[in-house]
């Protein structure tokens, strides 16, 4: 009985199907919002004319500027993701005297 | 012992899989009441999808969010980016009354509105057309892969494919004028970016309603994972009636014979089987459970063939289950309601009473102030001056604020725009050193339509100079 295998964590249960979900649909979403709130304040042409960059579309400016944050939101979700993985617990060192002390 | 270490071996075996087991749900068709609706609903969504990017209002497609020109054309209104609050408020009013309905009656959204289930619903009729119902659906799949096999499976694809690229088709139509993309596309003229979004749009299209289906809302909606929040027990949800279908028996006569005690529910498994998330109903409720109300057509149809009274499975709220009054209107239902009501009554004033004409002023971003060849301080703006009316004006443009200001050159200035369009006017203000007191000082636009007066701005700018001792 004590060399069963101990019940998995309930992180590692995910499917990998959700943890892929879980990185790029939250971060699609906060990008498309990003996208909006972001070209409603700038026109992307106004953008390309201060680089001095001629014949830019401004579908290309908000296809670009959509996937620019998804890129960042991706790599924000995958972070986050990322740092919540449980960290291996160390071992820790057992001296025998500690042992007598205690008596 | 056998079962503790079988407990523990699947998670081991599948540990090691790259991706997860997804057994596909093979739905049998169901016909009822809900199912009508289901189909209704499904019919006129779709038929105002695609229809409405068709659809001309005063000489310009009705509904257009024209990316490219940087304008919103909705019926006979026109908003620009500046306008974003409007959205904003648009946006809270859905929010509040998706939480409404949600108390009210459970996932309405989800079970006949969402686009994930109406296209998932449409996807599933191609499906049923080309390969049969699910029983059928699943023999194929598990049959011998031959010429027929496939024969059926292009078709089944080739299908989904053109219906996803007339979605795309008709998504990107939205962003840019359709009527222009149709030509575009007839004369293999569309542009890179265009031809980009039509497939993007296609092949989510094509991945969630062919495929994903019910994981979407399993995995991916926001908004399965917190709807719970708005459920309480006076919400209608779907469920089973326990206390009438339990102890379920296969042989209901028999058992009843032999003295024992018996449930309505017959468990024919109906409810599982046309289920587009695969669940049992008659576990309880389960955040899986799109509130889609096959279940419960599937399962009147049971009870009307045995004789027993329908609604074995059916629309009702905890409390009614428990046998407590029910109260439908209760106080979050009208806390909704009213937050609905006051953000849509301020929405309208804030559209009815916007000013259709605005301004935006530039400074010559090259030099601070020049002096000219009279002697006086000299400013130069960029002014852009958008008609948002429905009707082309004349603008007189003049400045005020301090004294002896005054346009250089022609003045007032006049400037023709166009209904919806945007002028850039060039404009040079000078002022007699003499009256400059301030370094940074505060003078004032004023615009005003020839033919309507009330047609105005009086836009703050700022004139910059030399303080004169």
């Amino acid at each position: 009985m004590a060399t069963l295998p101990t019940t998995r964590e309930p992180q590692e249960s995910i499917p990998l199907l959700q943890r892929i979900v879980s990185i790029l649909w939250p971060s699609f979403l906060t990008a498309a919002l990003g996208t909006i709130v972001f070209f409603a304040l700038f026109d992307p042409r106004d953008l390309a004319e201060l680089r001095n960059i001629k014949a830019f579309s401004r579908l290309a400016g908000y296809t670009l500027g959509f996937f620019g944050f998804w890129l960042l939101t991706s790599i924000s979700s995958a972070l986050t993701c990322y740092f919540r993985r449980p960290c291996y617990k160390q071992p820790v060192p057992h001296y025998p005297e500690d042992d007598d002390l205690e008596q | 012992m056998t079962i503790l270490s079988s407990n523990n071996a699947s998670p081991t075996a599948d540990s090691g899989e790259l991706y997860q087991k997804h057994k596909k749900v093979y739905v049998r068709e169901v016909h009822g009441l809900f199912a009508t609706l289901r189909n209704t609903a499904m019919v006129v969504l779709l038929g105002l999808y695609y229809g409405m990017a068709w659809v001309n209002w005063d000489g310009h497609q009705a509904i257009l969010f024209d990316l490219p020109a940087r304008k919103f054309y909705i019926f006979g209104l026109v908003f620009w980016p500046q306008d974003f609050i409007y959205l904003s408020a648009l946006l809270i009013v859905a929010a509040m009354a998706l939480f409404m309905f949600t108390s009210l009656a459970g996932r309405l959204w989800c079970g006949y509105a969402c686009p994930q289930t109406v296209w998932t619903e449409i996807y599933m009729w191609m499906e049923r057309l080309v390969e049969g119902d699910g029983r059928k659906q699943r023999k194929l799949d598990q049959g011998p892969h031959d010429a027929h096999y496939w024969r059926v499976k292009l078709t089944k694809h080739a299908l989904w494919i053109a219906f996803s690229l007339w979605t795309g088709f008709t998504f990107v139509g939205y962003f840019t004028p359709i009527r222009e993309l149709a030509h575009n596309l007839i004369t293999w003229n569309l542009g890179p970016w265009e031809t980009f979004w039509i497939f993007f749009y296609s092949f989510a299209t094509y991945g969630n309603a062919g495929f994903l289906r019910e994981q979407v809302c399993i995995y991916m909606c926001p908004y399965a994972r917190f709807q719970s929040a708005m459920f309480d027990r006076d919400t209608l949800i779907i469920s089973y009636d326990a206390k009438r279908g339990e102890p379920r028996s296969r042989k209901p006569k028999k058992q009843a014979e032999a003295g024992e005690k018996v449930g309505d529910c017959v468990d024919c498994g109906l409810c599982v089987q046309v289920c587009p998330t695969g669940i049992d109903i008659r576990n309880g409720l389960q955040y899986q459970c799109i509130g889609c109300a096959a279940c419960i057509d599937a399962c009147d149809q049971v009870m009307e063939k045995i004789g027993k009274p329908k609604g074995l499975i059916r629309y009702t709220t905890e409390n009614a289950l428990e046998g407590k009054p029910t109260h439908i209107l209760r106080p979050r239902v009208f806390v909704y309601l009213g937050i609905i009501t006051l953000v849509l009554g301020l929405l309208f004033y804030a559209i009815a009473s916007r000013n259709p004409l605005q301004i935006d002023v530039l400074r010559d971003r090259s030099n601070l102030y020049t002096e000219n060849q009279m002697g006086y301080i000299e400013n130069v703006y960029r002014l852009k001056v958008i008609n948002m009316d429905e009707k082309p004006h004349d603008f007189e443009i003049t400045v005020s604020g301090m004294e002896g200001v005054s346009l250089v050159g022609k003045s007032p200035l006049v400037v023709h725009v166009d209904s919806g369009k945007v002028e850039d006017v060039p404009a040079r203000v000078q002022i007699d050193p003499e009256s400059i007191k301030e370094r940074s000082n505060q003078i004032y636009f004023d615009v005003v339509a020839r033919d309507k007066p009330d047609l105005k701005v009086h836009e703050p700018a700022r004139f910059l100079g030399p303080v004169s001792r």
